[in-house]
C-alpha cells in the first residue's frame, strides 16, 4: 500500500495523543511528539552531564532546562526518527549522499538556518508539529502561532521567488 | 517507571521515521507548496494531523488520567493557579495562557506569551521555508544522505544550547 501524507499525518496525530495518554510523556502536556523540544531535552541532558553548563541547584542537583519528563533520562524520539528513516531509505534503496544545489541550502548556510530555526522554535515553545499538537489541545496561543507560521512561510515564499 | 517515556518515545520515533520517509511528510512544506504551486498533497497531511490529534485527545480523555487538562483554555488554569501558589504569585489565570514550553512559562502576563508566539512563529515559518523543510523533514533528509541536512542538524542541536544559555535569560529580562 502506498503511504500518502494524509495517512502518515493521521497516524502521527494518534501517536502524539497516545504518547501522552498511555506512555506518560507528561509533564508538560501536549508533549507526545516534538522535534525541537525533544532534541533540546537530549542535547541539554548530555551537555549538563558532561559539563554543568547551566549550573547547580541549591541541593547540588543539575539544572537541565527542558521538559520535566526528561530530567532523569531524556526522550529519544530523535534517535528513533533517524534510525527509522535510515531503515526506510535503505530498504527502498533511496539512500544517496547528496548536497543541495542552491546556495542558501549548501551546508554552511544550513548550519546557521538550523540554529535560527531552533531559536525561533524554542522562543515559541515548539516545532511546527508541537504547535499543531498544542492547537489540537485547544491552546489559544498555539492558534496564533500557527497563523504566524503560515505568515512566515508566505513571506519566505516571496523571498524564495526573488532568489530563484 | 522512569524509563517508560524514553523507551516509548524511541518506538514512536521509529514509526514516525519510517512513515515520514515513505510519505515525504513535511509540515512547513504543505503551506509552501500551496502558496507556490497550489499543491495540497502535504497540506492534507497537516490537516489530517490536526483532526486525528483532536479526535485522539477527545477519545483518550475518558480512558486516561494523563489528559485531565484537555481543553487547555478551560482546564489549564488550575495548573497555573497551583504553580503560582507555590511561587507566591497572586494572579487569576487567563484563557490565553499557553501550554508550558516557552521561556517565560509561568509568567501571569498573557500579553508577553502572545508576543513570543508571534515572534517565534513568524521566525519558525520564515527560516524553515528558506531552509527547505520543517525540522522533521530535515531529519528524514539527513537519514537519506543529504549533507546539507546533516549540517542543519548540528546547527539545530547547538541552537538549543545557545537559546538556553543566552537568549532565554535575555527574553526573561525583557518581558518579565
Amino acid at each position: 500500500m502506498r503511504i500518502t501524507a494524509a495517512i502518515a499525518g493521521g497516524i502521527f496525530g494518534l501517536l502524539g495523543a497516545a504518547g501522552q495518554a498511555f506512555f506518560h510523556v507528561i509533564p508538560p502536556p501536549a508533549y507526545g511528539i516534538c522535534i525541537a523540544c525533544h532534541m533540546r531535552d537530549l542535547v541539554n541532558w548530555i551537555a549538563a552531564h558532561i559539563y554543568p553548563i547551566y549550573g547547580l541547584k541549591a541541593g547540588g542537583a543539575l539544572i537541565i532546562p527542558g521538559g520535566p519528563v526528561s530530567y532523569n533520562f531524556p526522550l529519544l524520539t530523535i534517535v528513533g526518527i533517524l534510525i527509522g528513516a535510515v531503515i526506510a531509505a535503505s530498504v527502498n534503496k533511496e539512500f544517496k549522499w547528496k548536497v543541495m544545489r542552491v546556495w542558501w541550502q549548501r551546508p554552511w548556510a544550513e548550519f546557521f538556518l538550523g540554529m535560527l530555526v531552533m531559536i525561533s522554535a524554542l522562543t515559541f515553545g515548539g516545532c511546527p508539529i508541537r504547535t499543531a499538537l498544542k492547537a489540537a489541545y485547544l491552546d489559544i496561543t498555539a492558534f496564533i502561532g500557527l497563523i504566524m507560521i503560515a505568515a512566515g512561510v508566505f513571506v519566505g515564499c516571496q523571498v524564495l521567488r526573488k532568489l530563484t | 517507571m522512569d524509563l517508560l517515556p524514553a523507551i516509548a518515545s524511541i518506538f514512536l520515533g521509529l514509526i514516525m521515521g519510517y512513515l515520514g520517509q515513505r510519505a515525504r511528510m513535511c509540515f512547513i512544506g504543505g503551506m509552501r507548496d500551496y502558496y507556490l504551486v497550489k499543491d495540497t498533497y502535504l497540506l492534507k497531511g497537516l490537516f489530517a494531523f490536526l483532526v486525528c490529534t483532536l479526535a485522539g485527545f477527545i477519545l483518550f480523555q475518558f480512558v486516561s488520567p494523563a489528559i485531565k487538562t484537555f481543553p487547555w483554555f478551560q482546564d489549564g488554569g488550575a495548573v497555573f493557579a497551583k504553580k503560582w501558589a507555590a511561587m507566591g504569585v497572586t494572579a487569576s489565570p487567563s484563557l490565553l495562557l499557553p501550554v508550558p514550553g516557552d521561556p517565560i512559562t509561568w509568567s501571569p502576563k498573557a500579553g508577553a506569551h502572545i508576543i513570543l508566539a508571534v515572534l517565534g512563529g513568524f521566525g519558525l515559518g520564515f527560516f524553515s521555508c528558506i531552509a527547505g523543510g520543517c525540522p522533521f523533514r530535515q531529519h528524514i533528509m539527513a537519514a537519506e544522505g543529504s549533507k546539507s541536512a546533516i549540517v542543519y542538524l548540528v546547527g539545530f542541536a547547538l541552537g538549543a544550547i545557545i537559546f538556553h544559555r543566552f537568549v532565554a535569560p535575555f527574553i526573561k529580562a525583557v518581558l518579565a
